[in-house]
């Protein structure tokens, strides 16, 4: 009898925390998303977080297959940051090599009109 | 009284474990504290990344809160990790948009020299040599108690506004070689204004009209140490305020050029 209630009150708990943690579908999305945004400026695994995006939602994703909906959620959170640092980082790279790019035509604009080197 | 005293201690005590807690709780904690702290008061990351920063403080303020209990310590893992990546991604957005205002900066730079470029190269090498000869009466200039001036009218600058026109780029351009010719010799570039509307608005147009000259010549590759910059407003007319054409003659930039030692004579 005393260990039927023990049994009971085990259920109830694991039920509460299923419950505190549903499967993470609208973050997986959000990640894919995030993750495939940033392969699309031209991030890829060279880049660490890049890296550790692509890994991160490949684990969430075997995570949901296991039902282990909470850290399912967590990987997929940090992948989906991970994607967008990527993201932002490739950007950054890509303006510094337009504006080094814009000065050294422009050097050589003022060359040309016969000024300073 | 002692009880007041014991209860101090008590909270002494209390405190002491809470910092020893959250001091153990992760070193992920610290990082995220750290880099929210870099970016909360810088501007520009603000600026161009408000949500970023606000996401950042609410991860971060989760984690301090799962830190103060027991057992949950991959929670605050989580939170501190995401604060910090909300911190590092504001940061970067914040480069990005800094880098587009200095991009459009660069285009206009680029575009007036190749505006200026094209003017020069329809001069063929006989006009340039006579050019040369002829810098400074070209320059309309005079020779003055001040030592050279030269006059960029009202006519350069679009109606009340301190944008120099297209027209201006060829007396801009004479000015730039003539400084290169001349390498020794700096300038002073003085705004003045007719007295119509306030002393104040006069003297604010004045100077940004001067220092748009400035800009240019500067952006066309003079060493900004050779260029001073001044607004007088209304003072020192060259003609009658009273007529409209007295007022448009008042409204004009003046160059005042240094000898060949680069002696300038002192501003009014």
């Amino acid at each position: 009898m005393k260990n039927r209630l023990l049994l009971v009150t085990l259920a109830a708990l694991v039920l509460a925390g299923c419950a505190s943690d549903p499967a993470p579908n609208a973050q997986l999305q959000l990640t894919e998303k995030a993750v495939a945004q940033a392969a699309s400026v031209g991030a890829d695994n060279q880049l660490v977080e890049m890296k550790l995006a692509q890994e991160k939602l490949a684990l969430a994703e075997k995570n949901m297959a296991e039902q282990d909906y909470k850290r399912a959620r967590f990987l997929a959170e940090q992948a989906e940051l991970d994607a967008r640092l990527a993201e932002a980082k490739v950007l950054v790279a890509k303006s510094e090599a337009q504006l080094a790019e814009m000065k050294l035509k422009i050097a050589s604009l003022r060359r040309q009109l016969g000024g300073q080197p | 009284m002692k009880a007041a005293w014991m209860f101090a201690g008590c909270a002494v005590i209390l405190l002491l474990a809470g910092c020893s807690s959250q001091q153990t709780s992760s070193q992920e904690l610290e990082d995220a504290r750290a880099r929210f702290q870099q970016i909360k008061n810088d501007p520009e990351v603000l600026r161009s990344a408000p949500k970023d920063v606000v996401r950042a403080e609410e991860s971060l303020a989760r984690a301090e809160t799962l830190a103060t209990y027991w057992g949950t310590s991959d929670d605050v893992t989580h939170y501190a990790y995401l604060s910090q990546r909300y911190s590092e991604i504001a940061e970067q957005e914040s480069i990005l948009s800094q880098d587009q205002q200095k991009q459009s900066k660069l285009e206009i730079q680029l575009q007036n020299l190749q505006l200026i470029l094209r003017e020069d190269k329809l001069l063929t090498v006989q006009q340039r040599k006579e050019w040369a000869a002829e810098q400074l009466v070209s320059l309309d200039s005079n020779e003055t108690e001040r030592g050279l001036v030269m006059t960029l009218g009202d006519v350069l600058f679009s109606g009340g506004s301190a944008n120099l026109t297209p027209a201006a780029n060829r007396t801009v351009l004479k000015l730039v070689q003539f400084l290169q010719l001349n390498p020794r010799r700096v300038i002073r570039v003085e705004g003045y204004s007719d007295s119509n509307g306030e002393v104040a608005d006069n003297l604010r147009l004045s100077l940004e009209r001067a220092q748009s000259v400035a800009d240019m010549l500067i952006d066309l590759g003079v060493d900004s140490k050779r260029i001073a910059v001044q607004g007088y407003g209304e003072d020192y007319p060259v003609a009658d305020n009273a007529s409209t054409r007295g007022r448009a003659k008042n409204r004009r930039v003046e160059v005042v050029i240094s000898d060949q030692q680069g002696n300038l004579s002192p501003s009014r």
